[in-house]
């Protein structure tokens, strides 16, 4: 992770334009909504894009997101809109924080608006299922603008929401789009740290969802804390193995968005991917959780893809083995940490 | 971001429909030596205008001049470095002198160049207070600057492009000529040249803004053909880097010198010189001189497609075009026009990939061959050849870019992914502002690297002969597939004889495969892979694999085919790596990038 320099006389001027610049987030999940927020004192105006015209009704008279943070008074300058022609317009920055399952279908849609000179930071975890495509590829691919980049690290949103201490990483191969990151969401409770390495932040954020749904299984086995370090440990290993075969930095992953962001998912009891793992470790079939979670968990379709590539690849990765097996082969928990426990031991 | 891949002409009966109006002109000029109508032209000829470059010779002394101003503000933004940049332009230059051998023709150069830095050594060891180092710098500026300043002259260019279609002009007719006579006037027209792909397109451009052509490179006759085949296409003439080592040669010399070729000294590494040499040539793309780069740097070695491209004078392009927006030039842009060459030998191929496989395989690699160097015999052979023979060279213009990489339309329009238009002035807006901003600048010339490269996979065009070769190498593959590249280009000559019905039959499933990627446009495959029968493609590119080489590729005789050359035969077979048609992985396998390896060392 890098600091950009700060020379005193250039950077007022940088700081002058971000000041007076207009963001807008598309998606107005609860992690856009965090971030229109965060952004908000920091710019002259944020544009929320939610497509349901209610919701944005709702947000706009309450003055509060209601089906996410019903306690979080939004800032005066966040305006929610249904018109994403509206919403773009103008803006120096675009926020996109949707989930990477509608990425490519929603930038196809929205590519007609963007005009070219947009900033375009991403806040999606995850990648497109089968091709493996990280979500700054896709959008590079379907829209018309070429500065992109990721923001990714253990960001909970609802501590972020409650004003708790937290840090992240913004990662762009430009380093003005590090440098908007940096000047629309640091604030005396939220640290943005810059870096370069847009696939290592990419696919320590989506990594760890595999390692999520370990961890839940673990937990319903009600093992201690030795156990889950170990879990954690060497599956960062699994994770800087396949993440640097994909032209990583092995050093992101010791960062906040790959440390930092494993041991916040894996502690979070109510992420999804956690709760299904903890539900396949007591013997609930997959299509049944997924049935009851409404939605499928990202980390899911991320465990398939990811070993379906590593064994092709011939990379070792025999946690995210174990979850495969786990999901789609009905093996039970035990079977698989027995399994795992008596691979031969090698130097670390 | 294709767009629209399946509307190019894609084998013989396109471009026989756009040739009707040319062909019965061919016959006739053919006759009376004109070239005005080679065979392989099968595009509109436009009358030919002197171009930008034509007016190069009265505004030189101003381009030099505006390149030592502004390289000198680049320089001396921290004046606390001259110091250093001037060491390490010494040192760097004392070794260089210390190596150089010149001849006759050199010897000259030597000396000035000598001269020059004993002088900045001189300078250098006074104190900084009496001898200005920033006159140093000037001194050192304005020789390098007049080193690499080109020359046009238009009297010389009609004399030279006069004089090489005739050369060209004779070989392709005179070495053919047995052919003609039994079988008529028509088989001569069977190009050996055929120039396919984007040339109205890149015409119509050449007019709106400024082209910087891109080729691979393979052989060094590519430089002659790139000339004439601009010559062909009827454009004005480009200005191009050439190696200093050129013009040690007085005759070949002097007509670079007045054809607007600028040289590039591969053996200057020192700061100055590089950031002179991209201020040239930025200035002249500026001054709207169509430009030729090999973006690949050199030849490329092991006969694959360039998997890397040097991106200091790729980088000249978008600088030019952003002082030309600034400047609120009426035509600033600047397009990129990749160009693939495919031949179905090369000449130096023997020496090339062994270069190769020295520097890859090191202590694994055992060479046993001796040098293969480029006698003046040799290449005569192949010029013969590669004129005699029934198809020599395909030369595919590629979809002209953007400075970004985006596809361009015929009215010069970037055009952005699902029908958005581009408008490069936003691309280049950094905080509001329309500006060169150095790091924003080199992302985009790496990404438009990127993008050259997946473009120049896509514009090959697959020959018989590489087609063969990468079906005999994937076989012995399959049957060896324990053993890593090096051990397998030492196998024995019974264990590298196959069945020749094994072969054909490995030659059906590839050649599907190989339909199927041209299909998905990934790459372009030669009209006779396409049209003709399996037996009569393979014989094809057996025999054209043999043409040139004293061993050969690809060799058949009583029911059986081997190889006697492993090292070349893996210099051809590489042509078509680099797409994910992986021999030992299956169909599905994750795509590899090109330039990459598999377990066993090949180019994947």
């Amino acid at each position: 992770m890098k600091k950009v320099p700060a020379e005193s006389q250039e950077s007022m001027t940088q700081k002058d334009f971000w000041r007076n610049s207009k963001v807008a987030v598309v998606g107005g999940g609860s992690w856009g909504t965090v971030l229109a927020q965060q952004a908000a004192p920091r710019c002259r105006e944020v544009r929320l894009w939610m497509r349901n015209e209610d919701k944005v009704r709702g947000v706009n008279s309450t003055r509060s997101n209601s089906s996410y943070f019903p306690d979080m008074v939004l800032h005066e300058r966040v305006h929610a809109v249904t018109d994403v022609e509206r919403a773009l317009e103008g803006a120096d920055v675009v926020i996109w924080a949707l989930p990477s399952s509608v990425c490519r279908s929603q930038a196809k849609q929205l590519a007609k608006f963007f005009k070219g000179h947009e900033i375009l930071i991403h806040a999606t975890k995850g990648v497109e299922e089968g091709s493996l495509m990280r979500v700054s590829e896709i959008l590079h691919e379907e829209l018309p603008c070429r500065r992109i980049g990721v923001i990714s690290g253990p960001n909970l949103a609802a501590e972020i929401a409650r004003g708790e201490p937290a840090a992240t990483v913004v990662a762009s191969h430009f380093d003005e789009v590090v440098e908007s990151g940096m000047a629309l969401f640091s604030s005396e409770r939220f640290r943005v740290y810059g870096a370069s390495d847009v696939i290592g932040l990419e696919w320590a954020g989506t990594l760890k969802n595999v390692l999520a749904i370990a961890a839940g299984s673990l937990d319903a086995m009600k093992l201690g804390w030795n156990a889950r370090s170990m879990l954690l440990t060497r599956g960062l290993a699994e994770m800087v193995r396949f993440g640097v075969a994909m032209g990583a930095k092995e050093s992101t992953f010791l960062g906040l968005a790959g440390m930092g962001d494993l041991m916040a998912t894996c502690s979070s009891v109510l992420s999804r991917n956690y709760r299904v793992g903890f539900q396949l470790a007591q013997g609930v079939s997959l299509e049944k959780i997924i049935e009851e979670l409404g939605q499928t968990a990202e980390g899911v379709r991320t465990t398939r893809s990811v070993w379906k590539f590593a064994q092709e690849r011939g990379i070792s990765m025999p946690i995210t083995e174990g979850v495969y097996r786990m999901m789609d082969q009905g093996v039970q928990v035990q079977e698989v940490l027995n399994q795992l426990m008596q691979i031969p031991v090698n130097r670390e | 971001m294709t767009l629209d891949e399946n509307s190019q002409p894609n084998s013989d009966s396109n471009s026989n429909s756009n040739s009707n109006s040319n062909s019965n002109d061919g016959a006739t000029t053919l006759a009376s030596g004109r070239t005005g109508s080679h065979p392989s032209v099968r595009f509109e000829q436009l009358p030919i205008e002197g171009g930008q470059l034509a007016r190069l010779n009265d505004t030189r002394s101003l381009i030099l001049q505006d390149v030592v101003d502004r390289t000198k503000k680049e320089l001396v933004k921290d004046p606390s470095s001259l110091e250093v940049l001037l060491g390490d332009a010494l040192h760097g230059e004392r070794v260089r002198l210390k190596r150089f051998k010149p001849n006759f023709f050199t010897q000259s150069r030597k000396q000035g160049d000598r001269k020059l830095w004993d002088q900045i050594q001189a300078g250098m060891l006074r104190p900084a207070a009496e001898v200005e180092r920033m006159k140093l710098l000037e001194q050192v500026l304005s020789h390098y600057s007049k080193e690499i300043g080109g020359n046009f002259d238009p009297r010389i260019y009609w004399l030279a492009i006069r004089a090489v279609p005739w050369a060209f002009s004779w070989l392709l007719n005179a070495a053919s000529v047995r052919r003609i006579l039994p079988w008529g006037m028509t088989e001569s027209l069977q190009s050996r040249l055929a120039i396919v792909g984007e040339v109205p397109h890149l015409q119509k451009l050449a007019k709106k803004g400024t082209i910087l052509l891109v080729p691979t490179h393979q052989s060094n006759i590519d430089s002659v053909l790139i000339g004439y085949i601009i010559y062909l296409m009827q454009l004005p003439p480009f200005a191009y880097g050439a190696g200093l080592n050129l013009f040690s040669n007085p005759a070949l010399s002097f007509f670079m010198n007045h054809l607007g070729a600028y040289t590039v000294d591969r053996t200057k590494s020192n700061t100055i010189y590089k950031h002179v040499l991209k201020n040239y040539s930025t200035r002249i793309l500026r001054e709207g001189i169509h430009s030729i780069f090999f973006p690949g740097g050199g030849r490329v070695r092991n006969g694959a497609i360039e998997s890397k491209v040097k991106l200091g004078l790729l980088g000249t392009g978008l600088e030019a075009e952003i002082d030309n927006r600034l400047a609120g030039k009426p035509q600033p842009n600047v397009y990129v026009v990749p160009m693939v060459m495919s031949y179905h030998f090369v000449l130096e191929a023997s020496s090339l990939i062994e270069d190769y496989l020295v520097e890859a395989g090191k202590s694994r690699f055992i060479n046993f061959e001796e040098d293969d160097s480029w006698t003046s015999a040799k290449a005569l052979n192949f010029f013969w050849n590669a004129f005699s023979s029934s198809t020599g060279i395909t030369v595919r213009i590629g979809k002209p870019l953007d400075i970004f990489g985006n596809l361009v339309d015929e009215e010069g329009r970037s055009i952005g992914p699902n029908g958005t238009t581009v408008d490069p002035t936003r691309w280049l807006t950094t905080r509001g502002q329309l500006c060169h901003s150095p790091q924003r600048d080199r992302e985009y010339t790496r990404q438009l690297g990127e993008t050259l490269i997946d473009r120049f996979h896509r514009e090959n065009t697959v020959m018989t002969s590489t087609l063969v070769a990468y079906t005999m190498m994937s076989i012995l593959r399959k049957h060896y597939p324990d053993l890593d590249l090096y051990r397998l280009l030492r196998l024995s000559l019974a264990q590298r004889t196959l069945p020749y019905s094994e072969f054909l039959s490995a030659a059906h499933e590839i050649h599907r495969r190989v339909m199927k990627m041209s299909d998905r446009g990934e790459l372009y495959v030669a009209h006779e892979i396409m049209n003709w029968s399996l037996e009569k493609w393979v014989s094809d590119g057996i025999m054209q694999l043999g043409l040139l080489h004293d061993s050969s590729v690809a060799k058949v005789q009583d029911g059986v085919i081997w190889t006697e050359d492993m090292n070349l035969l893996y210099y051809y077979r590489n042509r078509l790596t680099g797409y994910g048609l992986g021999e030992l992985i299956d169909e599905k396998g994750p795509r590899r990038k090109p330039g990459e390896h598999d377990s066993k060392g090949f180019l994947a």
